[in-house]
């Protein structure tokens, strides 16, 4: 009696759990994954992109999800590893090499022309998703690095806000100004930048230097990482930018943390498709300006960097559809309308004329100042080497060495290269 | 019902009884078959999920696992590298230890006191329980920890409170002097479960050992001293060890508040917090499973050294 039972409830469940495997099957539909990191902002823009797709394409649906950078690279490297990749992967310019030489990711050059139509494609923005000349990433905007300002802070204390001249031998002459009018009581002119790496890597490049060479060293030495911790000494003497301890509370970059978001100073280092993300969380009219230079005249310390890609997995199942999936991306109007500029300046030009007479304030500050970078614009730098990631931490931590004081910029210099060179150099070769 | 084998025949001293044992075990089968096989998913569960991939990372730990491209044999080189040429190793264990032997004797002795004073038979004591205890069920969460950001913050509430004595506090979390202590207060603020562990404890300790003392003239703290701590010994061996491996796992707070970067100046870099790093932030995954190696190697050796103190201070009832 009991056997029979169990017999039964056995048979019973294995067919429903037959059913319940091959129904999917049934489903005439494709689905096709996206991976990406960012916020509720651009998940909104993205899904209404995808859902536009979907209904292009009767019968592909686009399963996406979205979660903060740093808990992406974990997600993706998991999945990756399990061979469970998704199918569209937005990738950075930081992992794509990484992900390149080992096939996390797939080549897209036999869908350029057909799949992918990339003829009036920005030529740096294109090279720019390239690995050993093969094309592994489609650049979903041009960015650069920013200055975010709270102009109404300057309008207070009567002071014009800085512009496209400002250099770093300004900056005491300026927040004195700025601290003689003292309307926003405790508000310095400028954020600790000396554990900034985009920062210190602008400041590099005018001066001949860079981060990184093409094989993955580092290019500066501890002379320059010397200079770059006295300049901030010094600003730091000269009551220009916040204490050690406020700069501390910025722990990762998290708008929310950041000096201008705090009140703590007028200015934030950032990225030109940030100005959105900022003022959303600022009541302060914000406007965005260049980073300074290091002395008047200087240049070439920006470049136009591709804000994020979109890759194709190396074990997706469906490639030549998701490369679809990124043309339209990339290039339907109302796709274009849907996502603005919120991952930059887009990279096809006639997607640029789509969206352009529809962007908001903020974005069109963005597009002005992204597209006129003029003098300050230099040649896009080799992709960073495995392991940066770690340098730049280690760059926070002597930066704060230096700000509390436990160390001067003289040993903190050496000791940052050295340790840098060390990281760089534990990097595991393809 | 009876028929569990005694010690003695499982042991089978005679021939009879080792003849006797196969057909005894296949009724042993038949009659706990059903039992193991309602225990199966706890069993695919434990070693599909916890022994399984313990081992594999015994395994992992001697190789340069980095997530994308399969393992490679590196023989010790991660133990080598960890013990003579990693900074960040040996700061991550001063700040662990820091916390361990500062925090938890802090709230042993926290959650002793208020089980002392919850157990004097006042009214309403499931409500003061339930209070005193809240803080522990919330511990470990986000939400606190992101709390005690706000509190400890330069102008936070604990600052402005320290305002009305005319002190100007630092920023308590951003400072490398003061940010593993406010890491410490957070944790010995957690002090409800061994409170009631303790409390337990307090209500075994018989009534009439007290009467007895008091008629012989002993005082309150003389009866604490003689009657309750000796007779409380084995619940506070079990809350220290408890404690002790709950302070070396501590991981939540320290990301939450220093957004996983264990700053400022890795002064919050919690040892689990650096394997978390090596692990997720730059894909070490061979060098953390070494590391995770040399956490449960060290949680054991301190575990184990309790147990063989234990002896010496340890009173159990008989």
């Amino acid at each position: 009696m009991t056997t029979l039972h169990r017999r039964q409830f056995l048979l019973g469940s294995a067919a429903a759990l037959a059913a319940g495997a091959i129904s999917p099957a049934f489903a005439a539909d494709t689905k096709l994954r996206l991976l990406f990191w960012g916020g509720k902002a651009r998940a909104d823009r993205t899904f209404a992109a995808t859902d536009l797709f979907s209904k292009a394409n009767p019968g592909v649906t686009i399963d996406g999800e979205f979660m903060a950078f740093q808990d992406y690279w974990a997600k993706l490297g998991t999945q990756t590893a399990g061979g469970n990749a998704p199918d569209i992967i937005q990738m950075d310019y930081r992992y794509i090499v990484e992900y390149a030489i080992r096939n996390g990711i797939a080549p897209l050059d036999e869908f350029v022309g057909g799949a992918l139509q990339l003829d009036d494609f920005d030529k740096d923005q294109l090279d720019g998703g390239k690995v050993d000349g093969k094309l592994y990433g489609i650049s979903l905007g041009a960015n650069s690095v920013a200055l975010m300002v709270n102009e109404a802070a300057f309008k207070e204390a009567g002071i014009e806000s800085p512009g496209r001249d400002l250099s770093y031998e300004d900056l005491p002459a300026l927040a004195a100004k700025f601290n003689a009018a003292n309307k926003r009581s405790g508000m310095k002119l400028f954020q600790d930048g000396s554990g900034v790496e985009p920062a210190l890597e602008n400041w590099l490049r005018q001066r001949g230097k860079a981060l990184y060479t093409a094989d993955g060293k580092a290019a500066f030495d501890g002379q320059d990482m010397t200079d770059w911790f006295k300049l901030w000494a010094d600003l730091r003497a000269a009551d220009v930018i916040v204490s050690a301890e406020d700069q501390a509370l910025d722990a990762t970059d998290a708008i929310e943390n950041t000096m201008i978001t705090l009140g703590k100073a007028t200015t934030t280092f950032a990225n030109s498709n940030q100005l959105i993300a900022f003022q959303a969380v600022n009541k302060d009219p914000l406007t965005m300006t260049n980073f300074p230079r290091i002395k008047p005249g200087s240049g070439g310390g920006h470049y136009r960097k591709p804000s994020m890609f979109f890759s194709i997995g190396g074990t997706s199942a469906n490639k030549e559809l998701s490369a679809k999936f990124i043309n339209f991306f990339i290039s339907d109007p109302e796709a274009a309308k849907a996502l603005g500029v919120e991952r930059g300046i887009p990279c096809k030009a006639s997607t640029r004329e789509v969206v352009a007479p529809t962007l908001d304030a903020q974005s069109k500050i963005a597009l002005e100042f992204v597209s006129n970078l003029g003098d300050l614009l230099g040649a896009l730098p080799p992709a960073p080497p495995a392991n940066a990631g770690e340098v730049s931490t280690q760059l926070r931590t002597t930066s704060q060495e230096v700000a509390f004081g436990q160390t001067s910029p003289e040993d903190a210099g050496p000791a940052f290269f050295d340790q840098a060179s060390a990281t760089l150099a534990r990097a595991k070769k393809g | 019902m009876a028929s569990a084998p005694s010690p003695e025949a499982a042991r089978g001293g005679s021939p009879a009884i080792a003849a006797a044992s196969p057909s005894r075990f296949a009724a042993a089968r038949s009659k706990h078959g059903p039992g193991y096989l309602f225990l199966l998913p706890w069993f695919i569960g434990f070693f599909g999920l916890t022994l399984g991939p313990i081992l594999i990372s015994l395994y992992l730990s001697f190789t340069d696992f980095d997530l994308l491209t399969a393992p490679h044999w590196n023989g010790g080189a991660n133990f080598v590298r960890i013990f003579t040429a990693d900074a960040k190793f040996i700061q991550s264990m001063r700040v662990t230890l820091t916390f361990v032997i500062v925090s938890v004797p802090l709230k042993l002795a926290f959650a002793l006191v208020v089980a002392l004073l919850l157990n004097r038979g006042m009214r309403g004591l499931p409500i003061y329980r339930a209070i005193f205890y809240l803080p522990s069920l919330l511990g470990a969460s986000v939400a606190i920890a992101v709390l005690w950001r706000q509190l400890f913050a330069g102008n936070g509430l604990v600052n402005q409170f320290l305002l009305n004595f005319g002190i100007v506090g630092p920023s308590w979390i951003s400072n490398p002097r003061y940010s593993l202590w406010t890491l410490i207060a957070l944790a010995v603020w957690q002090f409800g479960s061994p409170m009631i562990i303790f409390l337990a404890g307090l209500r075994q300790i018989p009534l009439d050992m007290y009467e007895a003392a008091s008629l012989d003239g002993a005082g309150k703290w003389r009866m604490f001293r003689k009657i309750t701590l000796p007779l409380l010994t084995p619940v506070i061996f079990f809350n220290a060890i408890i404690q002790t491996i709950e302070g070396f796992k501590s991981f939540t707070p320290a990301f939450i508040i220093s957004g996983g970067t264990g700053n400022p100046i890795n002064s919050t870099l919690f040892y689990t917090l650096y394997l978390y790093q090596e692990a997720f932030g730059f894909f070490r995954m061979g060098y953390a499973s070494a590391l995770a190696w040399i956490l449960l190697v060290i949680v054991a050796v301190f575990t184990s050294f309790s147990f063989l103190t234990s002896k010496y201070w340890v009173h159990y009832d008989n």
